[in-house]
């Protein structure tokens, strides 16, 4: 049996925003699910439809066999959930949400061992309200483990964390996983689903654009190539594009740039382009699957990350 | 049982507000100093603390409405806008659980603030008139609570319709200015209000019954009508006199009225009960079909 599954699951907002449109998905039990977009691109809306926050304007999600809404709080005894937008407002400790958490569940375990689980141990007399954002997001996680749920569903998960934090996320949700927990994680961070999930859905713009093993879509990106070459003449561009396995090619001041489909025309490439003028340097790059990412999503609804981002994200990686 | 754990962790949060600790000693502190200052030309100790209870619960009558919504607004609202929602429904909570458990949360803050409040004027009025009217206070407490009642409902309500603190609030105000002010406020009352609507819009002859009827539905009323069950006699409050036989006099009035049925004191309970269940229903409908983002 799915652990999620939805069909034609569609969200409107006001009429005319589509947030989520026609999503067919399917989660098997015990895998780790990344699903991957860009700001915007339906992800959490996705998540509020299957935990029964919002509803669809079409089409329905299961949980386990359990009709979304129908069934909400059946299913939420056996999900542990660390939402997006929550807030701790109720002038409560660390520790008394965590109680309350395993009250509610009505689950048995000790409260002291899930917040030393996810490092707040120390903080647990203080008011929730007053920690920093990546503590308030290890509560909301370690709230999430409370009974051993048998689907965890981590929306952004990672926000406002420490890479070390992130680190210790990961291993417990690894740990949780080989002990037969599915995990549903939503990130708009590529390196952060390529290190823990099995298998990735990309959303964009409300559809599906991709679904795929990370194998898989790294096997996708490995086909395509990037070769510059710097000519000590301004290189002539026409005919790089006749050559089997180009896809695009473009000339700028002394630089000739060809987007190549099969990695082997690079060198024919190479070949045509010294036939006909001198070559002071070459640089070739393959695709990452960061590439294939921005491709996915056009760039995504805010493509000008900043370059301090993107080093971050490199060495959480 | 969910509704229990949602009331607890509300109550338990609400409790450590400093807000609500004040309005609690403002309350009790006005209620000890009516008591204090009560006294009667005849120095006839029970009346005397019947009349001490019948002007405190008219003070209540305008005070309380806003302390129960106030203390009510936020409770749906305010975990919408802050957040807190998503915990309270990633948990095996149902919307009504969460419904339920912040309604009696709050219920119980308000009732706990009429207790605190008869509390402080019993004991002054023991220690300083040494009187107990069983029925005058127990009477006026029970009715006070079910007052109370009304206005945590419709804050309730409003709080679960609203998707925003601010929304919340105005609803809030907006009620105590619609069901409260209203009536006591001299010169754009009500019935003045509606008189001048059916007779001078409408062209109709003047129906004293309409206008008192059309009053009549407000919590505000039926709350001023419904302590003249529990007060003896001679302390009714008298309402609705222009609805009487001219000839009746000020006293008759409070042992006489000739009033249709649907203005009688005991037609009160009718307006209490329908101020205390439907917006209750009204409110979890629109709760439980909302998108909570």
């Amino acid at each position: 049996m799915a652990a999620i599954r939805t069909n034609g699951l569609t969200k409107e907002f006001g009429g005319d925003v589509v947030a989520v449109d026609d999503l067919n998905l399917e989660i098997e039990e015990g895998e780790i699910f990344g699903f991957l977009g860009p700001n915007g691109a339906g992800k959490s809306t996705t998540i509020n439809l299957l935990l029964d926050f919002i509803r669809p304007t079409e089409g329905s999600a299961q949980v386990f066999g359990m009709d979304a809404q129908a069934e909400a709080a059946t299913i939420r005894e056996r999900i542990g959930v660390l939402p997006e937008g929550y807030g701790f407002d109720n002038y409560l400790t660390g520790r008394e949400y965590m109680e309350w958490a395993i009250e509610t569940k009505g689950a048995d375990d000790d409260p002291e061992e899930l917040l030393d689980t996810v490092g707040i141990l120390d903080e647990a007399d203080r008011k929730a309200q007053g920690y920093s954002k990546g503590m308030q997001q290890r509560l909301a996680f370690g709230m999430a483990l409370v009974n051993d749920p048998d689907l965890l569903v981590l929306d952004e998960p990672s926000t406002g964390m420490d890479p070390n934090g992130i680190q210790h996320m990961r291993s417990i949700v690894r740990e949780r996983a080989e002990r037969g927990t599915t995990v549903f994680f939503s990130s708009h961070i590529l390196s952060e689903v390529e290190a823990v999930c099995d298998r990735v859905g990309v959303m964009n713009e409300g559809r599906l654009v991709a679904m795929d093993t990370i194998e898989g879509l790294r096997e996708g990106a490995s086909g395509r190539a990037t070769i510059s070459l710097e000519c000590a003449d301004p290189p002539d561009v026409d005919g790089v594009e006749d050559i089997e396995g180009v896809a695009t090619a473009s000339v700028s001041a002394r630089t000739l740039t060809a987007q190549c489909t099969d990695p082997a025309a690079k060198v024919d490439v190479v070949r045509w382009v010294d036939q006909r003028t001198e070559i002071l340097d070459i640089l070739a790059e393959n695709a990452s699957l960061e590439d294939l990412f921005n491709e996915y999503t056009g760039g995504g609804r805010d493509s000008d990350r900043d370059p301090g981002e993107a080093e971050s994200r490199e060495a959480s990686a | 049982m969910s509704v229990l754990s949602v009331a607890r962790k509300d109550f338990r949060g609400v409790k450590r507000s400093r807000g609500l600790w004040g309005v609690a000693i403002a309350l009790g502190m006005i209620a000890a100093f009516t008591a204090y200052v009560s006294g009667t030309a005849t120095g006839d100790s029970t009346r005397t603390v019947q009349e001490l209870f019948r002007n405190l619960s008219l003070l209540l009558s305008v005070v309380f409405p806003l302390v129960a919504l106030v203390a009510t607004y936020l409770a749906i609202a305010g975990e919408r806008e802050g957040g807190g929602i998503k915990f309270l429904l990633s948990m095996p909570n149902t919307r009504l659980d969460v419904f339920l458990g912040k309604l009696l949360s709050r219920a119980g803050i308000v009732a706990g603030g009429v207790v605190f409040v008869y509390v402080a004027a019993v004991s002054v009025a023991m220690t300083r008139h040494g009187a107990f009217p069983v029925e005058a206070i127990f009477g006026t407490f029970l009715v006070t609570l079910v007052y109370g009642g009304t206005f945590v409902s419709i804050a309730m309500s409003l709080s679960a319709a609203a998707a925003s603190r601010s929304r919340a609030i105005a609803g809030a105000f907006g009620s105590y200015f619609v069901l409260v002010i209203l009536y006591i406020f001299p010169v754009i009352r009500i019935p003045d209000i509606v008189a001048w609507v059916h007779t001078t819009i409408l062209g109709a002859d003047a129906n004293p019954d309409l206008y008192n009827a059309v009053q009549y539905t407000s919590p505000f009323m039926a709350y001023r009508k419904a302590r003249n069950l529990v007060l003896p006699d001679e302390l009714r409050d008298v309402v609705f006199r222009s609805s009487m036989p001219d000839d009746i006099s000020y006293e008759m009035a409070r042992t006489d009225p000739e009033l249709p049925a649907y203005l009688t004191d005991e037609f009160s309970l009718v307006i209490l009960t329908f101020w205390l269940v439907v917006p209750l229903l009204l409110g979890y409908w629109r709760f439980n079909g909302a998108d909570l983002e």
